[in-house]
């Protein structure tokens, strides 16, 4: 089939030019710099050089910046998408439809007003985007992305054709008749380029979210405000006055040196309050830019997802390369009955997440549930518990962990004179809840197509995992688990949220409950594979279904 | 179940000796130039950190075992946690042999099993004779390829 070689946007060879032009001119200052420091080399003599080099290294990069521009180009050929680049060392990459996993789109504000995009290609392999085509016009990015999806589902016709029949029976064994109706339309909508609005993030949701999500990654912020636009002068070293002030009012030292322990701590205690509420308004802040408008939608066999105020995020998600689908909240969520839900692929975010991509990043949780349904056909689970002992294990395991503390606190005031140490024996007061509040947060559902598993107490996440996703199957025992007989069941995925996020876990069940499941999900696995008989139809969601 | 090639034992307790070597050369450093270290120390650090070497490399040898089954490969292993895990044969990508300098000398190979599960999933199967690594490659491969229906990625 013929296939039309492109170029980047026009625009983004004159930026990389201007850049590399800008890199080029920027380094004989560096080299002079380093060579009149070290080398001792007279100082007339580098500006005369200056004048000569510089230019002639901005020419340079602006050349070899074109160069790039020139030499850069990509296909998309009828079974692969091809991309062809470097100026000296040459690289021709090609990418077959079937491996690619999902295909986001990025704008910042300044592409978009200059109408570019970037578009990044995922596929399984390795940990980074496999095809970055940086900057394209924002339609042909569009072009792109749907060119993409028909000729993906093209080469899946053209290669499932035979199997077709076989595929729509095991289906029927999924779930009921309403998750056959969208494989039939699936073969209609591989056509059809009308999207499907599934969900759509309204304003409260969107508060909800800010308001509860919080995330730690934001702890940079306050750090960087204070280094970028406070004076340095101003404070006593690295705290500026104004925590000082607020620790004063409530009997801080009047500055860190020769000030009493419990002064001291009051101090600590005051700068890190005020650092996490700035923490959390930069999160919810950055919770709102990144998710503002979001909206998830199908198109054939595909999700669509878009948000972003400022950047725009967009992208597609083939539903066959999901591995697995995990919901997530935290207690503040839990407490006002909202949740989040997470698509996972073997794919790499575009921001460097890991494969998942947020499908609905917050509704009530009768919602997400509902959402869940409709995605993978599990039912609403019923969960079974850890193994009563697992409780038993972590209350000695949190009460070690207390006594470790207070010991510390001791062992401070041998040091520092701190008084009232014994104040921190309340943390053992705290080990028995804590054990409890992790023992009932473990839970794990044994269904007919899915294995769920729930685990965590401040980030609790509920994954489900169909049986033929299923990598490997690992029961692990420490030797502290194998005195009390319990067992870990580790069902592994080609998920790549493992590699940020821990694999998903069933904890401290009975040794013979976890061989039993061990077992039942390798036979299951083989029963799923014999069922699909080769057919990658994988998860459906169908416009009827429409939480 | 198969049992490992009782020479792996030998190679595990040498990679404790480089260790416990290690150790005692870093405490001889400190000895030289930081602080007293009196020699019985060292010499005592030393030889319990072979003791538990060899310790060690026994009991890892007594638990370690493996088998082809009908559909997965199945491994057992771990002194302080013990770890059974089965990789189907749909999910292998590829199967390595490979033998580092102490395990050439020692006449060992090992069989490296990749799945496209999480980065520190991939199986390894140590103390194999270079024999039954490569048949054991060769079975898992055929297996593999006989069993391909999806790759599940």
């Amino acid at each position: 089939m013929a296939s039309e070689t492109n170029r980047l946007h026009p625009l983004s060879g004159a930026m990389m030019a201007l850049r590399r032009g800008f890199t080029g001119f920027s380094i004989p200052f560096f080299l002079t710099g380093v060579g009149s420091g070290i080398l001792g080399i007279d100082a007339d003599l580098t500006i005369d050089l200056l004048f000569v080099l510089s230019p002639l290294g901005f020419v340079v990069g602006v050349g070899y910046g074109l160069a790039y521009y020139y030499r850069f180009t990509y296909a998309l050929t009828a079974d692969t998408f091809d991309v062809t680049s470097g100026v000296l060392s040459r690289r021709a990459r090609e990418i077959p439809y079937r491996r690619v996993q999902n295909v986001d789109v990025s704008q910042g504000i300044v592409q978009r007003l200059l109408g570019l995009a970037v578009v990044s290609i995922e596929t399984a392999g390795g940990g980074s985007t496999e095809a970055t085509l940086r900057f394209v016009g924002s339609d042909e990015a569009d072009r792109i992305r749907s060119e993409i999806r028909r000729r993906t589902a093209a080469v899946d016709d053209a290669s499932d054709a035979t199997e077709r029949s076989a595929a729509t029976d095991s289906l029927s064994e999924t779930a009921d008749e309403d998750v056959v109706e969208p494989q039939r339309d699936n073969d209609a909508a591989r056509g059809d380029r009308s999207t499907t609005l599934l969900f759509e993030l309204e304003v409260g949701e969107l508060l909800v979210y800010a308001a509860t999500a919080f995330r730690w990654g934001a702890a940079v912020f306050p750090i960087l405000l204070v280094t970028l636009f406070l004076d340095p002068d101003s404070g006593a070293g690295f705290l500026p006055d104004f925590v000082f002030e607020t620790a004063r009012s409530v009997g801080g030292p009047e500055s860190i040196d020769g000030a009493p322990v419990d002064a001291l701590l009051i101090l600590a205690a005051v700068a890190a309050l005020q650092w996490f509420v700035a923490t959390y308004v930069a999160s919810a802040l950055y919770t709102i830019v990144n998710y503002y408008g979001f909206q998830l939608g199908r198109q054939g066999n595909d999700l669509l997802y878009e948000r972003g105020l400022l950047q725009r995020y967009s992208g597609s998600i083939p539903t066959d390369k999901i591995q697995s689908v995990t919901i997530t909240d935290n207690p503040l969520q839990r407490l006002v009955g909202y949740a989040g839900l997470w698509i996972e692929t073997a794919g790499y975010g575009p921001e460097s997440t890991g494969g998942n991509q947020s499908a609905v990043p917050m509704a009530a949780e009768s919602r997400i549930y509902r959402f869940a349904t409709a995605l993978t056909g599990v039912d609403r689970p019923d969960f079974r518990g850890a193994s009563p002992l697992a409780r038993r294990r972590y209350l000695v395991r949190y009460s070690l962990l207390a006594v470790g503390v207070v010991a510390l606190a001791f062992g401070a005031s041998r040091v520092t004179g701190l008084e009232r140490w014994y104040l921190a024996a309340v943390v053992v007061a705290a080990a028995p809840l804590a054990a409890h509040l992790k023992y009932v947060n473990i839970g794990y559902h044994v269904g007919d197509d899915h294995i769920v598993i729930r685990r965590g107490f401040w980030r609790r996440r509920t994954t489900v995992i169909p049986y033929y996703r299923v990598q490997t199957l690992s029961t692990r025992r420490s030797i502290f688990q194998r005195r009390l007989g319990l067992a870990s069941l580790v069902v592994d995925t080609a998920s790549s949220q493992t590699f940020t996020w821990s694999e998903p876990t069933i904890e401290d069940i009975d040794l013979e409950t976890a061989r039993t499941l061990h077992e039942t999900c390798g036979e299951r696995l083989q029963t799923a594979l014999r069922e699909r008989a080769g057919d990658d139809v994988g998860l459906s969601v169908e416009p009827g279904n429409r939480p | 179940m198969e049992a490992l090639h009782p020479r792996i034992r030998l190679f595990w307790i040498a990679k404790g000796a480089i260790g416990a070597i290690a150790l005692g050369v870093v405490l001889a450093a400190v000895d030289q130039w930081v602080t007293d270290v009196p020699t019985a120390a060292i010499a005592a650090v030393v030889l319990l950190g072979l003791g538990l070497g060899i310790a060690y490399a026994v009991q890892l040898y007594r638990v370690w075992q493996y088998e082809v089954q009908s559909d997965a490969l199945y491994l057992e292993r771990g002194v302080l946690t013990f770890v059974e895990t089965s990789v189907p044969f749909v999910r292998v990508q590829h199967v390595d042999t490979q033998f580092g300098p102490i395990e050439r000398a020692l006449g060992l190979s090992s069989v490296v099993v990749y799945t496209a599960g999480s980065r520190n999933a991939d199986v390894r199967i140590p103390g194999l004779t270079p024999d039954r690594a490569r048949d054991l490659q060769d079975t898992l491969r055929k297996l593999a390829v006989e069993s391909e229906a999806d790759d599940g990625v």
